[in-house]
């Protein structure tokens, strides 16, 4: 599991023990404020040391998150949460690490990003609040707007059809693929404790509201557009994961839960096992390597 | 033209350091085994003790295209490549024409003939030494031994060290088995024999080792991955662009013997994000690239800065604007290394003069890192990374290494804390009692957002007060005074590898009778002023030489300083030689 690594750093505390001094600037109403809640209890339910936390983000609204954590944490730059939190990883793998951020942090700036996450199975959890428009720079079109929202890039109605986050971390090989709208506390706090538990690259598309500039996506809309996946939905087959979100996709509906997961080594561990068959170690003498360039 | 390394085609007399000093170029198409003849005398050289410097170019192409080495031997210390060559071997026609126009009265030519693809009409004065290298590889049934043979004939001719060439021989095909290693040799052997039937009528041998000393044999970028690893590298994040990717290479095949993390990257911004990353965690970490990767870095290193996350950023300066010239030489990163990031933002730059540097400087940007929790960015160049030298075995004990400062668990803890020096105590995730934000956002003592003008002025002179004893940590400057106490005539500022052209140059024109001062600074930001002001005052002109268009350290220096040198700049994607110089100085002076 991602966090703690080896059960050492477990402690008890409750969610309200992981709240950092600081208030959430975020606007009254906001889904953000949810995604926070869901957080912090998954984080009591697990017992994270938080000295042996790391939250990691990048630029939006979404990204202040890490401010209201006790735990280390990086406000970083716009759409490279993700790479920052892969050297934190590979540095210190016993860390537990949450990197969050938005649609727009995560899918149009940082996009390039996220294959690399999936692919090289990064051992951290990414919760992506998704409230399809920026927030922070006072309502643009996202990656996930839909394509009628008015905003002020696009005052008639926008251009451009939204991706879908799910859809693309099954195909760039997310080891952990799971959905919730930030309404949903309880399973968006399950979904954030068994991303953090499960070893490897977990992602999590939270559909967070913003009732200050997306008037066409609210609460009530998410949670009526969200169908959780039936219980006999196989998370092992991808197939199976792809072809729900596909169908639901074509319904206008969102596929909530837990959409794939599955077992494989990470990034750190390979990292490892390449240390040890070349016999590596801290206090390797540094004259047999210099030895190499005598003439 | 590619051959013109040099400008004596006024047809300034070359003058050797000494006779022993000796210059040989194999030219030919890429995939002939030209740099790898190269590296063997290189090498045979290194073994029997003498300095060597070598100068490659490759062909942009990955197959086929013009390749050069050439290798400068000498029993004396050497400081650049020279000015042109002593000894031509053209592989081939191409080869031969591109380089005619240095094949002045007194050089020697050893060329493929009969049997090769071209007959030379030999120059006047040109020693000429037909050798039938592509007929003797097919007759020995190794027709990839071209150039065995090739290194046959200059190793008789040129008194090369035969033992040394035949013990490199047997290390470099000793995997491909005993066969081949013996085709090799035989390859070799034909080739001495060729050329003994010959009569020398040439002065040229490569001389004698002074004295036996303990040396590696590297390229620059090699070394650069070495100085990393003494200085305690734990993370290195790559993303391949020529000139730079060689450190990487190094890095990655020795790093994890050390327990470190080599990760390749998605592109540059990932690459210094995961330093950033990595060094928030704890590690010393570091990237390596050329100017495009640097200039997509920008922001990040703002961050940095910032944050006051330390980190290494080396940049092996290649030709530009844009993608440029990506094999060629030049010093024109300058203005991004030093500014290069929005928001009046500082960080260290240093700048290696040769392969010896590259290690020891390597050291130092980490430290200056580590102490000052800034970005250091370290700036090499395309000559110097692929050219190998001899250095003095570089004893990891000699090194002294820096930690950053790290929190004591006394009090409160503040990331940012206000002190004298401005530098604050750092904490490593799992410190106990130590939570804190790294950010870019402007925070106060404790990393809260804060935009007081108060806060922000008192934040950004703390960032800024870090910076005032950077200088003080380096050696100061090398002045290069020679004999000289008084007065120069003339003071040549240099930096990166011009400094080792400049230092031969300076000695010609002392032994010419001219006053010459050279200051080498290795530490450009910030720019240690007082000691640029210290060297002006002791000379009647000022020369700034650099491979850019725009004289970006000239440009510095005026800005930072009240001196005025001249600037005398060049673009065509080769370094000065030491004649450049001297010609330039005298037209000065006349
Ligand atoms: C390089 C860069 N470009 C643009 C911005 C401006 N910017 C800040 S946040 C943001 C978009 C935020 O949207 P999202 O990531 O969806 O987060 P939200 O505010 O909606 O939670 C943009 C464009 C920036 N900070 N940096
Ligand atoms: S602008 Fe939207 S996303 Fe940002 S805090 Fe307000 S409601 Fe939340
Ligand atoms: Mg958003």
């Amino acid at each position: 599991m991602n966090a703690p690594l080896n059960h050492l750093h477990k402690v008890s505390l409750q969610s309200k023990d992981y709240k950092d001094n600081v208030t959430p600037f975020w606007c009254p109403g906001c889904g953000h404020h949810g995604v926070l809640t869901s957080l912090l209890r998954a984080l009591s339910e697990i017992g994270v040391d938080p000295n042996f936390l790391v939250n990691i983000s990048g630029i939006g609204c979404s990204s202040r998150l890490p401010y209201f954590v006790k735990s280390y944490k990086m406000h970083t730059l716009h759409g490279r949460a993700g790479p920052v939190a892969t050297g934190t990883q590979l540095a210190r793998p016993d860390l537990a690490i949450v990197v969050s951020g938005g649609d727009g942090d995560g899918f149009s700036i940082g996009g390039g990003h996220m294959p690399h996450l999936a692919r090289k199975n990064v051992n951290v959890t990414y919760v992506l609040m998704d409230n399809h428009v920026y927030g922070l720079t006072k309502c643009q079109a996202s990656p996930t707007s839909r394509r009628e929202m008015k905003t002020v890039t696009t005052p008639y109605g926008g251009v451009e059809e939204p991706l879908d986050p799910v859809l693309y971390m099954l195909t760039y090989g997310a080891s952990y693929v799971a959905q919730s709208y930030a309404a949903n506390a309880k399973l968006t706090t399950r979904l954030i404790k068994e991303g953090m538990e499960h070893k490897g690259f977990a992602f999590i598309n939270v559909l967070s509201h913003c009732p200050t500039f997306n008037d066409i996506d609210d609460a009530k809309s998410f949670k009526e557009a969200s169908d959780e996946v039936p219980t006999e939905h196989d998370v092992a087959d991808l197939d199976a994961a792809m072809h729900v979100v596909n169908l639901a996709n074509r319904a206008g509906r969102v596929p909530t839960g837990l959409l794939y997961r599955v077992e494989r080594p990470t990034l750190d561990q390979r990292m490892a096992e390449l240390v040890e068959r070349v016999g590596g170690h801290p206090e390797y003498d540094l004259r047999k390597i210099i030895d190499l360039s005598r003439p | 033209m590619e051959s013109a390394l040099g400008c004596d085609d006024e047809g300034e007399e070359k003058q050797q350091m000494s006779k022993s000093d000796l210059i040989i170029r194999i030219a030919g198409e890429g995939g002939e085994g030209i740099i790898s003849a190269g590296d063997m005398i290189t090498q045979a050289c290194a073994r029997a003790g003498l300095d060597v410097y070598t100068f490659k170019t490759f062909p942009a192409e990955i197959k086929g295209g013009y390749a050069m080495y050439q290798v400068r031997a000498s029993g004396q210390r050497l400081f650049n490549q020279g000015d042109t060559f002593d000894v031509l071997c053209a592989f081939n026609g191409e080869a031969y024409d591109l380089n005619h126009a240095r094949l002045k009265s007194g050089t020697a030519l050893v060329y493929d003939s009969p049997g090769g693809d071209f007959e030379p009409d030999i120059p006047e004065g040109v020693f000429a030494y037909p050798i039938p290298m592509t007929a003797t590889a097919k007759e020995l049934k190794s027709p990839k031994a071209k150039n065995m043979v090739a290194l046959g004939a200059l190793s008789q001719l040129f008194a090369i060290p035969e033992v040394s060439l035949r013990e490199v021989i047997g290390a470099k095909f000793g995997r491909k088995g005993e066969a081949v290693v013996q085709a090799n040799l035989a390859a070799f052997a034909r080739g001495r024999e060729l050329a003994a039937a010959l009569t020398k009528t040439d002065p040229f041998a490569v001389g004698q080792a002074v004295e036996k000393r303990d040396v590696v044999v590297m390229s620059g970028n090699h070394a650069i991955g070495l100085g990393a690893l003494i200085a305690g590298l734990d993370f290195y994040s790559a993303y391949p662009i020529t000139p730079a990717t060689e450190i990487a290479q190094y890095v990655a095949k020795h790093l994890p013997k050390r327990a470190g993390t080599l990760i390749q990257a998605e592109d540059e911004i990932a690459s210094i994000a995961q330093v950033v990353g990595a060094s928030y965690a704890g590690k010393k970490s570091m990237t390596a690239t050329s100017g495009p990767g640097l200039s997509l870095m920008s922001e990040m290193l703002g961050m940095a800065f910032m944050s006051e996350t330390p980190c290494v950023v080396v940049d092996v300066q290649r030709g530009g604007p844009s993608t440029g010239l990506p094999t060629k030489h030049e010093q024109s990163d300058l203005f991004l290394a030093i500014h290069g990031t929005h928001g009046d933002a500082g960080r260290i730059v240093l700048s290696v003069e040769n392969v010896r540097d590259c290690v020891d400087l390597t050291v130092q940007a980490f430290n200056l890192a580590e102490k000052y929790q800034v970005p250091v960015l370290l700036l090499s160049d395309g000559s110097l990374a692929f050219s190998t030298q001899t250095i003095p075995y570089p004893d990891p004990d000699s090194y002294t290494l820096v930690e950053r400062k790290r929190w004591d668990g006394e009090g409160e803890y503040k990331r940012y804390q206000l002190t004298a020096d401005g530098i604050s105590p750092m904490a490593d995730p799992g410190t106990h009692g130590a939570t804190h934000i790294a950010t870019g956002l402007e925070h106060n003592e404790l990393g809260m957002p804060n935009y007081t003008p108060a806060n922000h002025e008192a934040m950004q002179d703390k960032r800024f007060r870090k910076l005032m004893t950077v200088a003080a940590d380096m050696p100061p400057a090398e002045v290069d005074a020679g004999a000289e106490e008084d007065m120069a005539d003339i003071g040549v500022i240099a930096w990166g590898s011009t400094i080792g052209v400049v230092r031969e140059a300076l000695q010609r024109l002392r032994a010419a009778g001219i006053q010459a001062k050279g200051f080498y600074p290795k530490l450009l930001w910030p720019l240690p002023a007082e000691q640029f002001e210290a060297f002006g005052a002791g000379c009647r002109r000022l020369l700034l030489p650099e491979v850019n268009f725009q004289g970006q350290l000239a440009h510095f220096v005026r800005a930072e300083t009240s001196l005025r040198p001249e600037s005398y700049t060049i673009c065509g994607g080769l370094p000065f030689t030491p004649d450049m110089i001297v010609t330039k100085v005298k037209e000065m002076l006349a």
